[in-house]
């Protein structure tokens, strides 16, 4: 009974955890005014965790730059399956104006697989939370294709 | 014992929410957003310059050619690299690109974030080769296909079959020494001005000017 109590909460309530992967704060920015009182994800359940341990979902925002690397797969490797990885912006799906610089190893998709895309520089607030739904939804799968 | 703020605090239990309701009521972008690219294939003439100003290299163009002997182009945007600037719709003389406030750009594979567009160029009216400045061709042949000949006092020539009379050439000309006029379709060079430079074959985006 606990069990599937268990299982019915953490599908309504996904939790976020954001890497900054080199980002220029203009997603990041976006991503937190999702997260507060005016658009406020957490009426649906989406709360940024503190730890990677603790997450479901992975928000990476920047072009992943090589300092970042390591430290990005690191923190998706700690991340317990099932996890659904969110790129948010143009940057993680393709480098975008950053695109060919001596220091960006993205894109993401080269390293991890990718969930879902949120495009957009920066994605609004509702494109992003369309895109969580869309991950809470790929999510839900997973777990069913695990047991 | 006192309790502050305790009417506040109970008339706020029945207030209406301040947070925007997104999924449940839609909500429009503002205007002049730019959002999802819608590419007019129709008014295209594939001059090439959206390409070259695309800061985030999201524009790319592919050439088909058909069995009746015009070609098939194909420009594809990528939303996914695009830093939605609008510098390619600024560039546009002919308004074929629009940024529209869609912003539901949500994907979960690439092939989603693509918008794309066709339209078939007509076949190139066929001129007589003697009507492409013969008294100044060398006897060198560089572009045979083209039926165009380098010039052998090291000015420009154009190769009227591929240009598009996008002005680009005549804009950038430090001499002043080109004059294109895109109605009447006529590529003319002032050789008393022309200093040679190279300018115009250089920011040609159809590479039709040959130098010399």
């Amino acid at each position: 009974m606990f069990k599937k109590l268990i299982e019915e909460s953490t599908g309504r309530s996904p939790w976020l955890f954001h890497i900054n992967a080199g980002s220029c704060n203009g997603c990041d920015i976006e991503l937190v005014s999702v997260l507060t009182p005016r658009y406020d994800a957490e009426r649906l359940g989406f709360k940024l965790a503190g730890s990677p341990r603790h997450a479901d979902i992975v928000v990476v925002t920047g072009p992943v730059t090589k300092q970042s690397l390591p430290r990005v797969l690191r923190t998706i490797s700690q991340v317990p399956e099932p996890r659904c990885i969110v790129t948010m912006g143009s940057c993680p799906q393709s480098g975008n104006v950053f695109r060919g610089s001596y220091s960006v190893a993205g894109p993401l998709s080269k390293y991890v697989p990718v969930d879902v895309d949120v495009a957009g520089c920066a994605p609004k607030p509702e494109a992003v939370i369309d895109g969580l739904a869309l991950a809470a939804k790929i999510l839900k799968e997973k777990r069913g294709r695990m047991k | 014992m006192d309790f502050p703020f305790i009417k506040e605090a109970i008339s706020q239990l029945f207030s209406k929410s301040s947070c925007a309701m997104y999924p449940a009521v839609p909500s429009e972008a503002a205007p002049g957003y730019r959002g999802r690219i819608v590419y007019h294939p129709e008014l295209c003439i594939a001059c090439g310059m959206c390409e070259r100003v695309c800061s985030g290299n999201a524009i790319s163009r592919s050439v088909e050619h058909l069995e009746d002997g015009r070609d098939k182009i194909t420009l594809t945007f990528n939303l996914g690299s695009c830093t939605f600037c609008a510098t390619c719709a600024d560039f546009c003389t002919k308004h074929a690109i629009e940024f529209t406030g869609d912003y539901h750009m949500v994907a979960t594979k690439e092939e989603d974030l693509l918008v794309r567009g066709s339209f078939i160029k007509a076949a190139p009216k066929k001129k007589a080769p003697a009507a492409a400045k013969p008294e100044n061709c060398s006897a060198q042949v560089q572009t045979e296909a083209s039926g165009v000949k380098p010039r052998e006092d090291g000015k420009p020539v154009n190769d009227q079959s591929r240009c598009v009379y996008c002005t680009l050439c005549a804009k950038k000309c430090p001499a002043e020494a080109l004059t294109v006029d895109r109605t009447a379709k006529t590529w003319t060079l002032d050789e008393d001005k022309c200093v040679s430079c190279g300018t115009c074959a250089q920011v040609c985006p159809k590479n039709c000017i040959i130098m010399g």
